[in-house]
């Protein structure tokens, strides 16, 4: 779990260009909305770009991304739990 | 369509490849050899909040630094119009969306790259960013993009409509698009001239404040002229602006070292122009789609400063030129599109 909360935080500094943070600076637990990293609604769409091409999971309900993409740790587990690849 | 205004620019800031946000290029340009140059940009750190740039591509970053000093400059916060010029649009976030439609088989595509893959998301930012509610257009012609743009703006600014417009001229060059140039021949072949980026952007207004760079006096467009036409063009402009053409004291050309673009400035001036001294500003900017903004804005330096420095006169000259008063920037794109537009120093 700890190796693929990791490389999720690589994965969304590099897709969402967040060039000045670095991963230890994203806490597992912290909100990825609203106050944490800030993330908005675009962000969203690109997560849900991410879990498909890397993870092969596909959100059939945009909605579940709202309890899916509350912390790092939270999306990890989902992921953990649902990956295809 | 009556003219009722007299149209001023009241301020022009550049990012480019010469240094950013500056005139530097009057004393000090930066010289270039390679057939393909990127602009110098600025650190975008120190203008914009980590927030807001990490989604910008680097166009729009250049076009949004731009606008807000051209705006801070004129004290025009709030601009009644902005029109934007563009030749490629957003090419490098186009040329993402594309390759990934390609390899992703027209899935999992990224929304950000698509959002920023249309040439109008650069107005449309400036907009959103200046919280300009008014007229907002895109001219997208290639070559004459920006002086369709300038056009636009001066007609709306003549005949009372508007009373300050941002105007902008926007292009970015990627490796893939050169690639293109360069096998057609229009690029990338020394010595003919060098490829490069602009951001301009540039505030008009119908007064001219406590510090404008120069009066827009004329913009004329014409498709496929020939020289009589070319002629009563002219002539009706300077009649209009009240001014001879002995009266104007230089013409800034689109000169570049490509030899199918100098021939038709080589044809065409002698007659249209006699005795005219010539300038450039592609030797120093490079050629881009909309590089013709770049000419204006170095004719409107030059009108404010009253000093035209020796390396923009096509041929070279001792020392520069003072007291200027009039300056003619006379391009063409491909030899059929043809442009005229004359800026006049303040209070002349």
């Amino acid at each position: 779990m700890e190796e693929l909360i990791l490389q999720l935080k690589q994965e969304i500094i590099k897709v969402l260009n967040l060039e000045d943070v670095k991963p230890e600076d994203i806490a597992d637990d912290a909100p990825l909305f609203g106050e944490g990293l800030g993330l908005d609604s675009i962000d969203a769409l690109e997560l849900i770009v991410l879990m498909e091409k890397m993870y092969g999971i596909k959100l059939q309900d945009p909605a579940q991304g709202r309890e899916i993409f509350k912390s790092i740790r939270v999306m990890a587990e989902y992921i953990h739990a649902n990956r295809s690849k | 369509m009556s003219r009722t205004n007299d149209v001023y620019i009241l301020a022009a800031k550049q990012i480019s490849v010469q240094p950013p946000l500056t005139d530097e290029w009057m004393d000090a340009p930066v010289r270039y050899d390679a057939p393909c140059a990127r602009a110098i940009d600025p650190d975008y750190r120190q203008h914009f909040a980590p927030n807001v740039a990490r989604r910008l591509g680097k166009i729009l970053k250049r076009a949004m630094l731009t606008s807000r000093q051209a705006m801070a400059a004129s004290g025009v916060a709030n601009p009644d119009a902005v029109v934007t010029a563009t030749g490629l649009g957003c090419i490098e976030n186009t040329e993402l969306f594309l390759d990934a439609l390609v390899r992703e088989g027209e899935e999992l595509l990224k929304p950000t790259c698509f959002m920023h893959s249309t040439h109008n998301a650069i107005g449309s930012l400036i907009a959103i960013d200046a919280r300009c509610h008014g007229y907002n257009s895109t001219c997208v012609h290639k070559g004459i993009s920006f002086e369709c743009a300038l056009d636009d703006a001066f007609a709306q600014l003549g005949s009372n409509r508007i009373q300050t417009a941002l105007v902008g001229a926007h292009d970015e060059m990627t490796p893939s698009y050169f690639a293109l140039l360069k096998r057609t021949g229009y690029l990338g072949h020394a010595p003919n001239g060098f490829s490069g980026e602009v951001a301009l952007s540039m505030m008009l207004a119908t007064t001219p404040g406590d510090s404008a760079l120069c009066r827009l006096r004329g913009v004329e467009l014409e498709y496929n002229p020939d020289a009589e036409t070319l002629q009563k063009t002219l002539g009706r402009m300077l009649q209009s602006a009240q001014c001879s053409l002995e009266e104007v004291d230089a013409v800034m050309t689109g000169v570049s070292g490509l030899p199918s673009n100098d021939r038709v400035y080589a044809s065409i001036c002698p007659e249209l122009l006699p005795n005219k001294k010539q300038l450039r500003y592609k030797h120093l900017f490079g050629e881009s789609y909309t590089a013709p903004g770049l000419g204006v804005y170095a004719a409107a330096v030059c009108l404010c400063r009253q000093r035209i420095p020796a390396h923009l006169f096509v041929g070279g000259q001792s020392g520069e030129q003072r007291g200027v008063r009039h300056i003619l920037c006379y391009n063409h794109f491909e030899g059929k599109n043809h442009s005229l537009i004359l800026l006049s120093a303040c209070g002349k």
